[in-house]
């Protein structure tokens, strides 16, 4: 794969086209299948089956008022919302959908991605410092502090696809699943639990529930976006939805073999696995409550943390000597 | 002022009659206002909540946004048009506030109800105590678990098998909420005929359906995380405070009015009350729950054993003026779901009452508030203030 | 550990309810079916013989606890179907986006006049729709389905039933009775109630048998309608 410029950003405008379309319907089926877990029907009046339903919120965003707090600061309130869009998706530059279709191979591939991730802090943190809005200050504490702690689970359990395929290149990885076999079937004592721990820090990290008080919208009204009207609060939502949506399609790629199949490989699996991957986050958003602050902390850096560098060493034995 | 306090997770109170000044930097408490305008304080209620971090240091409630000024309102009407206007105060269980309504009308006149007419209202009344404990635990599982995610999906549940009860009480009487039901000697309403299959279809399907409810809530450990040891209330100060209901029993203090001072036709149907021990949310939960379930016990035996007879031990009201009550001062109460609704009334002699003062039953319990949040956080008292169910229209009227 | 195995039964709830048929009915395609007794709007009726049932007599403006009838009578005039004089309505009219719907109105009234509809839906477009003037009104008696109750059926209801010893004097709670008697009575005289409640003499624990209640009545006699 070159790693020209060129192919870059036009692989990069494409994918980021690709993804955001995606959100798009990702959106309406969620709404339907959040409906249908709920006895009710999702929407269905805009369009044949409700399709057409982002769409109309997006054009409803569009025209509302850009209110910006009086006292809050400005350029911070305003950077805000795109910076979190960007973060969201530019962890989607390394994926490889298919042997073709990959924006930019990075040697550091896996690196790449956390960075982005790490990065993604910032955006809530400013937007609610910005807003000056104790609500939204509140929310954005809660996030840096859940964020940050979450990052150790992330980076730990992305360690074990990259031990084993012995690189960071995304491609590599992608391409020893297809060679072997996929990391959640063998070695299956390290891939599922390697696979669990990087769900829930992924889950943790894009503020979904069961850890998503950083925007509890019970007790912080609407947590960090409390201030946000109109597009920036639709960037935010969608940098959410972007940001869940370009992480199950990273796990796909680490841990489920990517665009690998049984047979006829190619972007159908992975749009398959991710789009399964997705559901899941969303099936679980619908149906468990939310952890509180401390209780959120205390699973990380007890449970989630020792586990993880323990799964970290026991990759680390099972390369070496059982290999 | 100085924190000498330990701020820890329970324990480490701060006098709520100490005043802290509105802002005071040297303090470094953040004061937040949990607004009236705000998605999960049950209503309009205001917590000024004096914040060192996440921990709440002090909690001031204020409550008022809601007042219409009822009992005023009770003032100017007579006393058979009152009924339809307390209706409102409860919201979300309006036969009970009828019931108490004319329960006190009915001391103060030492009016005899019939027997079917008592049967009639305690079916009822145990029918809306089912409807307002599946509502409090919709609503609590979206304080707990948010407005878009897996509370909802628990509200949802909730609700559509509450719509079931209302439907019930739509046979009788034609509204489905806000019924004017009552009448001050008895009801207004008679049981359709083959209401007792409906009652028993629809308490079928509840009770086989509140499993589903309880997997996502009493047996979750997420919610068990959330609820244990948050929020505890001594059963002493509960009593101090005059907290009844759910809230004192989850205490451990074993008092219900059904069975203590029973109304309507409790005495002749033994109601097991439910307890729990801890006095924390999970024990207001399990008690709430345990109470739906043997309320549908109850309501069963209600609508199986309906004597024949009258409904109305009075006069059908036909003028205002046709009920006087004399001179005098009367207190009855009943119990709710959520507790002791008393009303007192001041008669003197003619058609309107002189004052009629409604005990609401989530006064009380907000009333603990300044004693229980201190020290826990914020999201705490999301929970805390959900686990003690208070209706604002009754705390306000 | 706990948190896994009660996620998968939470999970395995919402799936389950996945798979059951929503429970929403899609209005206003779907018109979901009420309850027969459903309570909604209001309608005057006219008797069989054509004329207005409605006598004018305040008594539903009196007890409406939103005061939200407002009548311009009673009006003493000759009827043109009968003949006789009696007390109409000039004019009448029921402010529905005040009402508290507690049928209050339909119990009082002694002809069976006013009575309410089943309608399911009672939006408008503007506020003046919602008031009803006493043209809606008479126009609901054709356009609108009535409800169950009137004042007839809800007094019987209310009404203890008769004992069985035939002892009872000629005291019948024929509720069809009160039209016409209850005609002459100015509403200057609430006194006596209207005729559906049985008199003293069956075991009902009416109010009459205590002595502090209702002072202004006195037991009546059987024979007063």
């Amino acid at each position: 794969m070159q790693n020209g410029f060129v192919h870059g950003s036009v692989w990069g405008v494409v994918i980021c086209t690709v993804v955001m379309t995606t959100t798009a319907f990702a959106l309406w089926f969620e709404r339907k299948f959040a409906g249908r877990m709920q006895s009710r029907i999702g929407p269905n009046i805009v369009g044949p089956l409700g399709l057409l339903q982002p769409f109309s919120d997006v054009l409803k965003l569009l025209q509302k008022e850009d209110i910006v707090p009086e006292k809050a600061d400005r350029t911070l309130f305003n950077i805000a919302p795109p910076l979190g869009a960007i973060c969201a998706l530019g962890a989607a530059a390394v994926i490889p959908f298919s042997p073709a279709v990959l924006a930019a191979d990075l040697d550091v591939g896996v690196l790449y991605i956390l960075a982005i991730g790490a990065l993604s802090v910032m955006p809530v943190f400013i937007a609610g410092w910005a807003s000056n809005n104790k609500f939204a200050l509140l929310g954005g504490m809660r996030a840096i502090a859940q964020s940050v702690s979450y990052e150790v689970p992330l980076v730990l359990a992305a360690m074990v696809p990259v031990i084993m395929a012995g690189s960071m290149k995304v491609s590599d990885i992608v391409n020893y699943q297809g060679t072997h076999h996929w990391f959640v079937t063998w070695p299956f004592f390290l891939g599922v639990p390697a696979l669990l721990l990087f769900m829930l820090a992924m889950l943790a990290e894009s503020n979904r529930i069961p850890f998503d008080i950083p925007e509890a919208e019970s007790e912080l009204v609407a947590g960090v976006t409390t201030e946000y009207t109109g597009m920036k609060f639709g960037m935010f939502y969608m940098a959410e939805y972007v940001h869940t949506l370009v992480a199950s399609a990273i796990a796909a790629a680490l841990f489920f073999g990517g665009w690998d199949g049984p047979f006829a490989p190619g972007l159908h699996w992975m749009v398959a696995k991710t789009l399964g991957i997705f559901v899941f986050v969303y099936w679980m958003r619908w149906s468990l409550l939310r952890f509180r602050s401390d209780q959120l902390m205390k699973l990380c850096w007890k449970w989630l943390v020792p586990g993880g560098v323990a799964l970290v060493a026991a990759t680390g034995v099972w390369v070496n000597f059982v290999k | 002022m100085t924190t000498t306090h330990v701020l820890t997770g329970s324990g480490g109170r701060v006098d709520p009659h100490v005043v802290i000044e509105k802002y005071d930097p040297e303090a470094e408490l953040m004061l937040l206002h949990f607004g009236p305008q705000h998605p999960s304080t049950h209503g309009v209620f205001r917590m000024d909540l004096y914040l060192d971090g996440e921990i709440i240091v002090k909690a001031v409630p204020h409550c008022g946004y809601l007042h219409r000024a009822v009992e005023k309102l009770c003032e100017q009407l007579a006393y058979v048009q009152i009924t339809p206007i307390v209706d409102k105060n409860d919201y979300v269980s309006p036969m009970t506030n009828e019931q108490s309504l004319v329960h006190v009308f009915e001391t103060a006149l030492k009016l005899e109800v019939p027997r079917r007419a008592r049967w009639m209202r305690s079916l009822f009344a145990e029918l809306q105590r089912i409807a307002s404990h599946l509502l409090w635990l919709g609503t609590f599982g979206m304080d707990l678990g948010g407005a878009l995610g897996g509370g909802t999906s628990l509200f949802f549940y909730c609700f559509r098998e509450r719509e079931s009860i209302l439907d019930l009480f739509e046979e009788v009487t034609g509204a489905r909420f806000h019924y004017n039901t009552h009448t001050i000697g008895g009801n207004r309403h008679d049981i359709p005929a083959g209401f007792d299959k409906k009652v028993h279809a629809a308490l079928d399907v509840i009770a086989a359906r509140i499993s589903e409810a309880e997997a996502m809530s009493l047996e979750n450990q997420i919610f068990l995380d959330r609820t244990v040891g948050v929020g505890v209330l001594d059963g002493a100060l509960a009593l101090e405070l005059g907290i009844t209901g759910p809230n004192l029993r989850a205490c451990g203090v074993d008092h219900d009015l059904r069975r203590d001072a029973p109304f309507h036709a409790y005495d002749e149907v033994k109601v097991n009350v439910q307890t729990a021990t801890g006095g924390d949310c999970l024990a207001r939960a399990k008690v709430r729950i345990a109470e739906l379930k043997e309320s549908v016990r109850l309501a069963k035996a209600f609508v199986d054993g309906l004597p024949e007879g009258g409904i109305n031990g009075g006069k059908p009201v036909k003028l205002p003026v046709m009920t006087k009550i004399p001179f005098g001062q009367t207190y009855a109460a009943i119990e709710t779901a959520r507790g002791e609704l008393g009303g007192w009334l001041v008669a003197d002699g003619t058609q309107f009452p002189y004052r009629f003062k409604i005990r609401p039953p989530s006064l009380h319990a907000l009333s603990a508030l300044p004693y229980i949040l201190p020290g826990t956080t914020v999201s705490d008292a999301v929970a805390i203030l959900g686990s003690l169910d208070p209706i604002m229209g009754e705390v306000d009227r | 550990m706990g948190y896994l195995l009660d996620s998968i039964r939470s999970m395995g709830t919402t799936l389950r309810n996945f798979f059951r048929p929503p429970t929403t009915a899609q209005f206003p395609k779907v018109i979901r079916p009420r309850a027969e007794r459903l309570r909604s709007s209001f309608a005057l009726l006219h008797e069989e013989n054509g004329d207005e049932a409605c006598i004018g007599c305040l008594q539903c403006e009196k007890i409406c606890p939103s005061q939200v009838i407002s009548i311009d009578g009673p009006d003493k005039r000759e009827s043109p179907i009968t003949g006789k004089k009696r007390g109409y309505a000039k004019d009448f009219t029921l402010d529905l986006s005040a009402c508290i719907f507690c049928e209050l109105c339909v119990q009082v009234c002694p002809t069976d006049a006013i009575v309410m509809t089943k309608e399911q839906e009672l939006p408008a477009f503007a506020r003046e729709d919602l008031v009803l003037t006493m043209a809606k009104l008479y126009a609901n008696e054709k356009g609108k389905h009535r409800a169950w109750s009137d004042a007839t059926k809800l007094n019987e209801m209310q009404t203890p039933p008769k004992p069985p010893k035939p002892a009872a004097p000629a005291a019948p709670a024929t509720p069809a009775a009160p039209a016409t008697p209850a005609a002459p009575q100015t509403p200057a005289a609430p006194q006596t109630p209207a005729a559906p409640q049985t008199p003293a003499p069956s075991a009902s624990p009416s109010a009459s048998a205590s002595p502090g209640a209702e002072t202004a009545k006195t037991p009546e006699e059987p024979g007063k309608p």
